[in-house]
């Protein structure tokens, strides 16, 4: 079995135990708020792959351009919004603590699984990065 | 330091004096990514405590049909408006142009994005004054419950982390070339 595929079904086992826990976090106490953390982290890679493609024509290869740097404040602001949004909503009581650790769990799996995912299959530019 | 060069020991005093600050290439990238999330953690601070008196009760050990005496008005949102009103004029403003190297631009140009940068930074500053004022007069001086004190902490937190976030961008940015990382204004 080749290294590729074997990634790409652990990476995908992994995606889908991520989705399992939001799903449970919701499911489990009817409040389907936590929901959003899961859209949150799969449009959280958005940015940067929107924006990574708007800088550095050439000459300034690792120099990187405003809108790259826009792409990434966003991203980070995305990332760092996913894991805030159940913290505050169990804080106020809105859902349970242990939905709020739940879908935080679950979605750092689904983050770490895009990052992993795009990592792992990058075929472009892998010299001078 | 004009010491005779026969009395200067070059050694250092101190064993580590700074840490290294070798992120090398990188530097730029982990600074926008530090200043996005700490413009996100400032947010969700001051969103947590609008949420959080939303859904106040009554301070614990009373029964439960008693009001919450404060809540999160529009007072409390001035100070963080202000500060993310700053952080844009801030952000907004050409680093090249403030910086006034001679034979770019004439001086007036350089005059007047001073001007600039003095009000973004003149209204984050405010913001934080603003944020400070908030949780003294409304909250300490009220002398309200440990629990609503809490709306007051998460503002001023809020401008901080703004002010912050505001700085390690501009830090991060301005580093085109290797040899200056501070802050050239």
């Amino acid at each position: 079995m080749p290294a590729g595929l074997r990634t790409v079904i652990l990476l995908s086992f992994v995606l889908a135990v991520g989705f399992l826990l939001i799903i449970l976090s919701c499911a489990l106490w009817q409040n389907w708020l936590p929901l959003l953390v899961a859209l949150i982290f799969v449009l959280a890679p958005l940015p940067n792959a929107l924006f990574s493609h708007c800088g550095s024509d050439e000459l300034s290869s690792y120099e990187s351009s405003a809108p790259v740097d826009l792409g990434r404040f966003i991203t980070a602001l995305f990332v760092v919004t996913g894991f805030a949004l159940p913290i505050v909503l169990a804080h106020s009581h809105v859902i349970d603590a242990k939905a709020c650790v739940m879908s935080i769990t679950g979605g750092g799996l689904v983050y770490a699984t895009i990052l992993a995912y795009s990592a792992a299959f990058s075929q472009e530019e892998s010299d001078y990065d | 330091m004009a010491l005779p060069r026969s009395s200067y020991d070059p050694r250092r005093v101190c064993l580590n004096p700074f840490p290294e600050f070798t992120l090398g290439k990188h530097r730029r990238t982990v600074g926008v990514y530090l200043a996005g999330a700490l413009f996100a953690l400032a947010n969700w601070a001051f969103i947590d405590a609008a949420i959080l008196s939303a859904h106040a009760k009554a301070p614990y050990g009373s029964p439960p049909t008693v009001e919450a005496p404060v809540h999160v008005t529009f007072v409390d949102w001035i100070p963080g408006i202000c500060s993310l009103l700053g952080y844009l004029v801030i952000n907004l403003i050409d680093k090249d142009r403030v910086r006034g190297d001679e034979g770019f631009g004439d001086s007036r140009a350089v005059w007047r994005a001073r001007l600039f940068l003095f009000i973004g930074f003149a209204l984050m500053a405010g913001g934080l004054a603003g944020s400070v004022t908030v949780l003294v007069l409304k909250y300490i001086l009220n002398g309200y419950a440990e629990q609503f004190l809490y709306y007051g902490y998460a503002n001023v937190s809020q401008s901080v982390a703004l002010m912050l976030s505001a700085i390690v961008l501009w830090i991060s940015q301005s580093t085109s070339s290797e040899y200056e990382y501070n802050l050239t204004l």
